[in-house]
This record gives C-alpha cells, sequence and structure tokens, in this order.
C-alpha cells in the first residue's frame, strides 16, 4: 500500500529536482531559446528582427547568470556544474557573442540567411557554456559538438573559395580530433565505470589507460582552445571566414574548450598522468610558438589569429595552477573578461580597416580616437599596466608561481616582451605617413568603445571584479 | 592634504590629453598648451621643494589598486629624487620656450613632450616598482616618436637603434623586478619595503643586481653598452636632444641608486670594485672619444658619457665605502652630478641647436669667430663650457669634487678618472678657439645673434649653472638629509 506513495514521493522530489535545476541552468537555457528564436525571425523572412531579438536573449542570459554568482551547485544528478567557471562564462561569453553579433551584421547584412549567423553565433556560444559547465564526459563531447558544428558553418558563410577551404580545413580538423577525443574518452569509462568527471579520481589505479584518455582530451580540446601543435586550423579558419566570426572564434569557443579543461584536470590524479607538467609544456610550447609565428604574418587577421593561440598559452597557466592555488579560478576568469574585451576591440578595428597590415599604414593620424584605442587594445594584450591585460596576467602569472611553476612564469614574461615585438609591427606603421582616411562605422565605433571601456575598468577596477568573484 | 605630487605629475599628462581632443587646434594654441602645462607643473613642483623632503619618503600619496597582490598606485620623493624632480620640470619649460618655433605637426609634438614629461617625472616619484618599470618605459616610446618624427637626416634609424637598445635593456630590470617581489615577505611591490629590508640574499641578490646593472648601464649609458647615445643626440630635434641628455640618463643613474644600491645593497657592494674600473674606464673613453669629434653635438654626447661615468663612480664608491660619512659624501655627490650635468648639458644642446639653426651644419671646423658675430651666443657657450669642463664656481665642480674625494678615500686608483677633466679641458677649448675665436667668416657674416625666445629658454639654465656654482648647499642639504640617512 506504500508503495503508490513513495513512488509519489520520489516523483514530487525529482521533479522538484528538475526544476532547481532548470532555475540553475536558466542562462544556458536562455541562450539557446535565444539561438532557436534568431532562426523563427529569420524562417519568417524578418532578419532586421533578428539580431536585436539576439542581443536582447543573450543580454537577458547574462543577468540570469549575475543572479547565480556565488552558487556552487550541480545539475541533472551531477552532469553538469553551475560553479563559478560556468557562472561566469555566461556573463562574460554572453555579451561577448552579442557584440561580435552586431560586427558580424556588418558583414552579412543584406546577404540570403543574415539571421541565420545570429542563431548560429548563438548555438556556438550554448557548446562554449556547456563544456565550461562539465561535470560528465558525455556533456564534453556534446559541447565540442555543438560549438564545432555551429562555427564550421560560420566559417563557411560567405560560400567564396577561401572561406570554403578555410571551413572544409576545420572540419576535418575537427572531426579528427573529436574522434580521438570520444576514443580516449571510452578507455576512462572503461576505468572509471562512470562517465562522471568526479569519478575520474578512480583511473589513479590505471595510469596508462588514464595518460591515454588525457593526450585524447587534451587533443579534443586543444583543438578547440587552439593550443600548438593543434592549431593548424586557426589562422586559415579565421582568415577564410568574416572577421567578425574571427573575432568569436577567437574569443568563445576556446574559452569554453579551457574551462572544460579546468573541469577535467580537477579531477584528474596528477601522479597517474603528470597533467601538471603536460600543461605546462603545452603552454610554454602554446605561447612561444604562437608569438613567432604571429611576429613574421603581414595579414592582420592572421596575426592576430596567432596572437589568440599565445594567448590560449597564458590561460593554460591558471589551468596548471588549478589544484595549489587559490588564485588560479580568479586568474582564469579575470583573464577572460580581460581577453574578451581587448581582443574582441582589435578585431572591431581590424573589421573596419582592413585585413592588410599596409592598410594601417597612418591609421592612427588619420583616426587619432580609434588608433589610440587600437594602441590600447594591443598594448593590453602585452600585458601592460594598469590596463585589464595587465592584471589578468598578473594573476595568472602569481597562480603559476604559487604553484611552483616560477619557471613557466619566467617564460610568459619573455613572451610578453616578444609579443611587444609583434604588437608593434602593427602600431609603428599606424602612426607614419598616412596614405588615405579610413571612415569607421558607427556599429564598428560603438563595439570598439565598449571594449575600450572594459579594457581599461577591468584593468583599474581589478579588485571590484576579484571581490565579486568571491 | 592636498595631493600635490600627483597633481602635478599628472598635470603634462592633462596637457596632452587636452590636445589630442582638440585636433583642429592652431600651432600657436598647441604650443600655449605646453607652456602652461609646463608652467604649471613647475609651479607644483616648487611646491613639492617647499614642503620638502626629510629622511624617508615624504609627501607619499598613496591608493590601493590590487591588494591582493600588493600593487598600488604610490608616489613620494625622498632628497635624492627632489632635485631631479626640480630638474626635470625646468628642463621641459625651457625645452617648451624653445620649441615655440617649431611648425610642423606642433599639436603631436607638444603632446609627445608632454607625454614624456609626465613619464620621466613618474619615475622619479614612483615608489611603486611596476608603477616605475611603467613609467620608465613609457619614455621610451614617447622618445622613439620624438627622434622619429622631428629628428635630422639618419632618423629613422638612430630612433629604431634607441628603441631595441632600450627596451631590451630594460626587460633584465624586469625579471629583476619579479625576484624581488617573489623574495618579499608579504609580497608586495612597495619599493619601500624593498628599500627597509632588501628581500634577497647571496646568489639570487647578485643575479637581480646584475639585471638591475645592466639595464640601468644602458640608460645612463656606461661603455660598452653607450653606442645608441651618439646616434640619438646627434639625430634628434634639439629639445629632444636636450632632455635625452638632461633627463633621461638621469633615469639610469637614478635608478643605479633607487634599485641596484637600495635593494641590493650587498650584491653592490661585492662588485663594487668592477663597478668603480668600468666606470673609470667610460669616463676616460668620453673623454677621449669626444676629443677627437668635431661634430659639436656629438662631442657634448659624449662629454655626457663622461659626465654620466663621474656618476656611476661615486656611486659605486657609496656601495663599497664603510664609513657613513664617505658614502653620503660620494653619493652626494653623484646625485648633485646629475643635476649639474642636466643643467649644463642641457644648457649646451641649445646652444648647439640655436647655432644649427643659424649655420645649417654642425661641424665646427666650418664655423670660425663666431664671438664677434654673435657675442651672446658665444658667451654664453663658452660659460656652459667652462661649466661642463669642471671650472670651480660652476656648477659641476663642487659635484666632481665630493665624488672625487669620496673616491680618494676608497679606491684611490679611480682617481685616474681626473684625468678626464684634463682631456675635456682641452677638447673644450679647442672647440672654442675653433668655432668662436679667430677671425670671423664671410659667409656668417649676417648672422643674428639670440632671439627673444631663445634668451628665454637659456637664461634660467645660466642662472642656474652660476648658482648651483656658488651655492651648492642649496642642493646638497635637500640631497644630505636623504644620503646620510641611507644605512647598506
Amino acid at each position: 500500500m506504500n508503495t503508490p506513495g513513495v513512488l509519489n514521493g520520489t516523483l514530487v522530489e525529482s521533479s522538484s529536482q528538475m526544476l532547481q535545476s532548470i532555475v540553475l541552468i536558466s542562462p544556458q537555457i536562455a541562450v539557446l531559446l535565444t539561438a532557436v528564436g534568431a532562426l523563427v525571425f529569420e524562417m519568417l523572412r524578418l532578419p532586421k528582427v533578428s539580431l536585436p531579438f539576439t542581443v536582447i536573449g543573450l543580454l537577458v542570459a547574462t543577468f540570469l547568470a549575475t543572479q547565480l554568482v556565488g552558487a556552487n551547485a550541480t545539475a541533472f544528478e551531477g552532469t553538469y556544474l553551475v560553479d563559478d567557471l560556468s557562472v561566469w562564462a555566461v556573463i562574460l561569453l554572453s555579451p561577448t557573442t552579442a557584440l561580435t553579433a552586431v560586427l558580424a551584421r556588418q558583414e552579412v547584412r543584406d546577404t540570403d540567411r543574415e539571421g541565420t549567423v545570429y542563431s548560429l553565433l548563438c548555438f556556438a556560444t550554448v557548446g562554449a557554456l556547456v563544456l565550461a559547465g562539465a561535470g560528465d564526459v558525455m556533456f564534453l563531447v556534446l559541447g565540442v559538438l555543438l560549438s564545432s558544428l555551429a562555427t564550421f558553418a560560420l566559417v563557411a558563410y560567405p560560400r567564396d573559395d577561401r572561406a570554403t577551404e578555410a571551413a572544409m580545413k576545420y572540419f576535418v580538423f575537427g572531426s579528427v580530433t573529436g574522434a580521438v577525443m570520444i576514443f580516449g574518452l571510452t578507455y576512462w569509462f572503461g576505468v572509471a565505470g562512470s562517465t562522471f568527471l568526479s569519478a575520474m579520481e578512480r583511473l589513479g589505479s590505471a595510469p596508462l589507460a588514464a595518460g591515454f584518455g588525457f593526450v585524447a582530451v587534451l587533443i579534443g580540446l586543444g583543438y578547440k582552445a587552439s593550443f600548438v601543435p593543434f592549431h593548424f586550423w586557426a589562422p586559415d579558419a579565421y582568415d577564410g571566414g568574416p572577421v567578425s566570426v574571427a573575432a568569436f572564434l577567437s574569443i568563445v569557443p576556446k574559452v569554453g574548450a579551457i574551462f572544460a579543461l579546468v573541469q577535467v584536470v580537477r579531477y584528474l590524479p596528477a601522479d597517474a598522468t603528470a597533467w601538471p607538467l603536460v600543461i605546462a609544456g603545452l603552454a610554454a610550447l602554446t605561447m612561444t610558438y604562437g608569438n613567432l609565428a604571429a611576429l613574421v604574418q603581414d595579414n592582420v587577421v592572421r596575426l592576430l589569429a596567432y596572437s589568440s593561440i599565445a594567448q590560449s598559452g597564458y590561460f593554460l597557466l591558471g589551468v596548471v595552477a588549478i589544484d595549489q592555488s587559490g588564485l588560479a579560478i580568479r586568474s582564469l576568469i579575470l583573464f577572460t573578461a580581460a581577453y574578451a574585451a581587448m581582443n574582441l576591440g582589435a578585431f572591431a578595428i581590424v573589421l573596419s580597416v582592413g585585413r592588410d597590415l599596409r592598410s594601417f599604414t597612418g591609421f592612427g593620424r588619420t583616426n587619432p580616437a580609434a588608433g589610440a584605442a587600437m594602441v590600447i587594445f594591443l598594448i593590453s594584450l602585452v600585458g601592460i599596466p594598469p590596463l585589464a591585460g595587465f592584471v589578468g596576467k598578473f594573476l595568472l602569472f602569481g597562480a603559476a608561481i604559487d604553484a611552483g611553476f616560477t619557471w613557466l612564469a619566467v617564460i610568459a614574461i619573455l613572451n610578453s616582451v616578444l609579443s611587444l615585438g609583434v604588437y608593434l609591427r602593427l602600431i609603428v606603421p599606424m602612426y607614419q605617413r598616412p596614405k588615405e582616411p579610413t571612415t569607421l562605422s558607427r556599429t564598428t565605433t560603438a563595439v570598439w568603445t565598449i571594449a575600450l571601456f572594459f579594457t581599461l575598468a577591468v584593468g583599474v577596477g581589478a579588485q571590484v571584479l576579484l571581490g565579486s568573484i568571491g | 592634504m592636498f595631493p600635490l605630487v600627483s597633481v602635478t605629475l599628472f598635470l603634462p599628462l592633462l596637457g596632452a590629453v587636452l590636445l589630442v581632443a582638440l585636433p583642429g587646434i592652431s600651432t600657436r594654441g598647441a604650443h600655449a598648451v605646453g607652456l602652461v602645462a609646463s608652467g604649471l607643473t613647475l609651479l607644483g613642483a616648487a611646491g613639492m621643494w617647499a614642503r620638502g623632503a626629510g629622511a624617508g619618503f615624504t609627501q607619499v600619496e598613496e591608493v590601493s589598486w590590487i591588494p591582493s597582490l600588493g600593487a598600488a598606485y604610490r608616489v613620494g620623493v625622498d632628497g635624492i629624487s627632489l632635485p631631479l624632480v626640480f630638474l626635470t620640470v625646468v628642463l621641459f619649460f625651457v625645452s617648451f620656450v624653445f620649441s615655440v618655433k617649431v611648425t610642423e605637426r606642433a599639436r603631436s609634438y607638444v603632446a609627445l613632450f608632454l607625454l614624456l614629461e609626465t613619464a620621466s617625472l613618474g619615475v622619479f616619484v614612483a615608489l611603486d616598482a611596476i608603477l616605475f618599470y611603467v613609467f620608465f618605459e613609457v619614455t621610451l616610446v614617447a622618445m622613439y616618436f620624438i627622434i622619429a618624427d622631428w629628428g635630422h637626416e639618419g632618423r629613422q634609424r638612430a630612433a629604431l637603434t634607441f628603441f631595441l637598445y632600450t627596451l631590451l635593456g630594460s626587460l633584465p630590470l624586469l625579471l629583476a623586478i619579479l625576484g624581488l617581489y617573489l623574495g618579499s615577505d608579504p609580497r608586495t611591490f612597495d619599493m619601500r619595503a624593498f628599500i627597509d629590508s632588501p628581500p634577497l640574499t647571496g646568489l639570487a641578490a647578485m643575479l637581480a643586481f646584475v639585471a638591475m646593472f645592466v639595464t640601468f648601464a644602458v640608460k645612463t649609458p656606461i661603455f660598452p653598452v653607450h653606442t645608441w647615445l651618439p646616434a640619438a643626440h646627434v639625430e634628434a630635434p634639439t629639445a629632444g636632444s636636450v632632455i635625452l641628455a638632461g633627463v633621461m640618463l638621469k633615469l639610469g643613474t637614478y635608478g643605479l641608486i633607487r634599485f641596484a644600491l637600495q635593494m641590493t645593497p650587498d650584491a653592490f657592494r661585492a662588485a663594487a670594485p668592477y663597478v668603480a674600473a668600468i666606470a673609470v674606464f667610460t669616463a676616460l673613453y668620453g673623454a677621449f672619444v669626444a676629443l677627437g669629434q668635431t661634430d659639436l653635438k656629438r662631442l657634448i654626447a659624449y662629454t655626457s658619457v663622461n659626465h654620466m661615468g663621474y656618476v656611476v663612480l661615486g656611486v659605486a664608491v657609496a656601495a663599497a665605502a664603510t664609513d657613513a660619512g664617505v658614502r653620503a659624501l660620494a653619493l652626494d655627490g653623484a646625485v648633485l652630478q646629475m643635476v649639474s650635468h642636466g643643467v649644463v648639458t642641457g644648457a649646451l644642446f641649445l646652444l648647439v641647436g640655436m647655432l644649427q639653426d643659424r649655420t645649417h651644419t654642425r661641424d665646427m671646423g666650418e664655423m670660425g669667430g663666431l664671438l664677434r658675430i654673435v657675442p651672446v651666443l658665444g658667451w654664453l657657450f663658452i660659460l656652459a663650457a667652462f661649466a661642463s669642463l669642471g671650472l670651480p664656481g660652476l656648477a659641476h665642480f663642487p659635484a666632481e669634487f665630493q665624488i672625487f674625494l669620496g673616491t680618494l678615500q676608497v679606491y684611490p686608483i679611480a682617481v685616474v678618472a681626473v684625468l678626464g677633466i684634463v682631456v675635456t679641458a682641452g677638447l673644450y677649448l679647442r672647440a672654442i678657439q675653433i668655432a668662436f675665436l679667430g677671425k670671423p667668416s664671410e659667409r656668417w657674416r649676417e648672422m643674428k645673434d639670440l632671439s627673444g625666445r631663445e634668451i628665454l629658454s637659456i637664461v634660467p639654465l645660466a642662472a642656474l649653472t652660476v648658482l648651483i656654482g656658488v651655492a651648492p648647499f642649496l642642493l646638497l642639504d635637500v640631497i644630505h638629509r636623504a644620503t646620510e640617512a641611507i644605512g647598506l
């Protein structure tokens, strides 16, 4: 006689859990609904409505996420984590996506299927957000696939030879690395007997399988985050597609993949896989290679592509320190904020000025304000105080040193100096004799102004942000 | 309390921002902004002087930035930095007066000089290592553009050499600062904490010292890393040379005292004989190379190498001295020498610039008999040249006297550097003879003497040259209060 009651009880319990889960992932759901809505408006032949809807939807998601700051919970029976990383991923990445959508309008205005671009941007963002909170290997796979599929289409959007070739490379690379990752994850599942990332603590008993799986995950996520040597697609994809898509690729999927890597290594037994050392080596390689390759680029989009590869190396400093340093999470979140602002600002200006390094000749003289903003974005990327990039990098260095990776911090500092050379190649011609004046559209100006505000505010007001991360 | 130091520090930057915000401003308007901003800065520095400096750092202003990392905005002065602040504002003001004639892109020119003024002041008043480093680097950027855009014939190459040299040169300082930060407990970038209890010992301290020495040696400059200097000085516009020699070389020796001497004193003491030897060689080398020059600007540039060699010698002696009195004596001399060199060499570069504006050459062989044609310019040049060669009663004498007095008690052999004074005396007398004495050449018959603008820019420096010579105690009282308190 009791059975129905018990059954009823668990049902009530599980449905309230379900409700709670939905509240916890309401920001992600908002982004998903935005993606769907943008597509619906496109299908209704209302592309003009599509963009405002996207922007508003993403801002709603941001607002919902701000209500969850400080939460430390799991949704859907522990498979999705609602912690600092996943909440701040929404707060930082949703507005970034909104701004890239605004930028994209300049490049895709009045083309067929304009609204699908906004929709795809949102779908890719959902993928990144899923990655950032992954508590289960299936979420890793889902996140990588979701963000990859959407971004393949975005790169191919112009449908010319270059874009098609770039998207093809991106796709082939993505499917191979994705397959390798899934293959490796089956070993983890075999050993741990569970798909929960938290169960991966058990991997210590089988170092070989643990190491194999780790390499596979590193390949899958490393491709998304463009770590060297999984970066080959990045410069071609950035340069082949629209510049606004390059801006998006350089920030949103990358941050999602890096946060996912944090969620993975958190539970990984360090002695079985030596992951801190592996990631430290990867960081050094990525930073150095990215900067050296950027040094010889004549195409500004490719230059920024290699520079963003180098920047992912800096992110890894925070990942290395995740177990040993209390600074690590905060440094990652702060650097994400800094990186999103300064990189988006730089791409916004490149979008209007042109891809060729020569088109920047005299830009600082003909457009003093935008020129100064570009200089600030670039020197913030170098990491010069008091700008956002400095604070972000500085915290990352501090976290790495805390964790006993002083040598890595020194390499990172040397790389910062090297990167100054990279960005000076862009800054110096900006103040040579101008060829012809460049006019920036109002959209671009609005976007770089917002990016500039955050590049300065995150730097000067770092303490405020650090305080709210907790 | 009114944040006088910060206001003084950022006034020039405010002027620069104003100029950037006013793209349509006329040439006259731009120069007016420059004069007003640097004039107000001069007043601010006078106010700082009136407030005075004690043994330690005073007039400290502090705003926390990232407390969890120990980084903050911290500025203040002591007896070593205050005279250099004063030197900086005076030299910038006269440079702005002299530059009023610049018409080519005056707005950018003035804005860059104002940026450079804030950066230079910032280096002297910064009490936070990060802040120091930022200002140190910004001076580089501003000066690069000044040389590259308003310099003479070979400016692009000279500017790039200067930039690469000092950029690569300042990298070791960054590593040293990082080392100091990691060694401090609790971790901080507060330079006062580094000074009060030097955080590094043993090998780490020696490595940090070597790193800092390399950085400041490039900036000072010391043989063999001086090769950027002649080109940069010769190619820079006149006001650029004045600031380069008068202010920016001091950043090197100031850093040597503030960082190397005060933050790694034991390592400096161990290395002092080598530093002293390099300094003596630099001083002699500068003097002898200057002797071989016919280009007046190049000649003065090399005498700067000579004079800065004496400063480094004074600092090395202070590091090695076991007696507090001798240490203070040598440091007093070194700091005073920085101010004297700034004033005197500033004046010399201005005068050579005025000559070049008239003759369109810097080769003294083409001049001759100019004293009769332009007596005011000629006599002022002779005054500055005599000061530069160390004539008693003029600015360099009390400084060099104290340095040598200190040297005699620590490294008697190093007094061979005095030979440099004999050589500089010879080369200046030769230059005066060739360019100003003898029969006036027909070519320069129509040359006009100094205009009101030129007189206004040179007279303050000439007056200071004499004032420091006859009443050095005005500066030494302030300097001494800080140097006697330095216990190593």
